[in-house]
């Protein structure tokens, strides 16, 4: 399994250098900045986006469970580091990869940043099934660049992405026990004219 | 010569709270033309609010990844240099754009959490110049329209929040939102907890004590 990660990273990062356009847009997908903020900006567009009264209502309970399940992904992406330090592509097959992205120093399993992508895409596609595929499809495509910078394993997409898929199922079911303070916090939300 | 970590933040931070907001009033604005939320269009047109909008995201993503072109930081010398503190201060070349913003976090990038706290800002901004401009949009088109139906007192009482800004400026409708929320918000908590899960935390706490 690790054989098959190994080549797989050294496959798909071996084909970065031969068009340099590919290579910058790659680059740019994998920033710390676009991805995320078409993340949240998908869960704030979606905030506004019902056509009735009711159905803004449920678009809203579900990027509120969204944006939760983004942030318990971070704290628990954080807590499955702190036990379990897996090393970069870069640092153990450094001689063999051509890195794109600066060489981050935390773990490599699971993928933040696919993890977060993943909780915000099931948010969407909860709500809208049509949109969240187009999500699903930004966060693989972040999880994809990453790859081809050479600063993950795909297994380490792959956890991430299971991660934030449980992560939201998680919240989703967990809103139940902090009811009615979720409907009351949006009730708020409607007397500031923002729900 | 060796960067200050925190000199990089704070210009990263100023770059990323427009490029947010930028982005964030665009995204508005397609939503809300989408909705019909007239109260937060940017312009009289539901089209022309839609594409002002897609230009507002486009500018904003642009703006944020070229500026390294005009403006002096930590990317002078290319982004995949291992240690970016060592990186000589300057303006990016053409050739060094696609990666002038990859700077580690350590060496004065933006965590998940400065953005966590600069994008909602940023988002709340947009929220505030969408409803300022839409509300002299709303005085624009109420003075151009011989009669409005919307000023009824039943339309008032009946529509808030963001229904309200339908066809309502924010300083029209904020009033009556509020106290609308005012007057429900001791009945949404009441039935909220009676149709609560039997495991809800609330119910556990004051749905005994209720009853």
């Amino acid at each position: 399994m690790n054989t098959i990660d190994v080549n797989l990273v050294i496959w798909l990062n071996g084909l970065s250098g031969n068009v340099k356009i590919f290579d910058d847009l790659m680059r740019v997908i994998a920033s710390d900045y676009l991805m995320p903020l078409v993340f949240s900006l998908a869960m704030f567009g979606l905030w506004f986006s019902g056509k009735t009264p009711a159905q803004r209502v449920r678009y809203q309970l579900q990027m509120l469970v969204g944006i939760s399940a983004l942030s318990i992904s971070n704290v628990v992406v954080w807590i499955i580091n702190i036990n379990w330090y897996r090393p970069r592509p870069f640092v153990d097959h450094g001689d063999q990869l051509n890195l794109l992205f600066y060489p981050p120093t935390d773990p490599s399993f699971p993928a933040n940043p696919v993890a977060v992508g993943f909780a915000a895409a099931m948010a969407a596609w909860a709500v809208n099934r049509k949109f969240g595929w187009w999500m699903f499809a930004a966060a693989s495509l972040f999880g994809l660049s990453r790859l081809y910078a050479g600063v993950f394993y795909p297994t380490d997409i792959i956890g991430g992405a299971l991660v934030g898929i449980a992560v939201y199922g998680f919240t989703s079911y967990f809103r139940r026990f902090l009811e009615p303070l979720v409907t009351s916090f949006l009730r708020l939300m409607r007397g500031l004219s923002a729900a | 010569m060796n960067t200050d970590p925190n000199t990089v933040r704070d210009l990263f931070a100023s770059h990323y709270f427009v490029f947010a907001f930028l982005a964030s009033l665009g995204t508005l604005q397609i939503a809300v033309s989408n909705s019909g939320i007239r109260g937060l269009w940017l312009t009289p047109h539901r089209e022309m609010t839609r594409w002002l909008g897609v230009a507002l995201i486009v500018t904003g993503i642009v703006v944020f990844f070229l500026q390294p072109m005009w403006v002096e930081g930590p990317w002078a010398a290319g982004s995949v240099q291992a240690d970016s503190v060592t990186r000589e201060i300057g303006i990016a070349s053409w050739g060094e754009l696609a990666g002038a913003r990859n700077v580690n976090d350590i060496h004065g990038g933006l965590d998940g959490n400065k953005q966590a706290m600069w994008f909602p800002l940023g988002a709340i901004l947009a929220f505030v110049v969408s409803a300022l401009i839409g509300a002299v949009n709303v005085k624009t088109l109420r003075s151009l329209e011989s009669s409005d139906e919307n000023d009824s007192p039943t339309a008032a009482q009946t529509d808030d929040g963001l229904a309200g800004l339908v066809n309502r400026s924010i300083f029209a409708n904020l009033p009556a939102s509020f106290r609308n929320f005012k007057s429900d918000i001791a009945g949404v908590w009441r039935s909220g907890i009676e149709s609560a899960d039997h495991w809800s935390l609330f119910k556990m706490i004051f749905g005994r004590s209720s009853s």
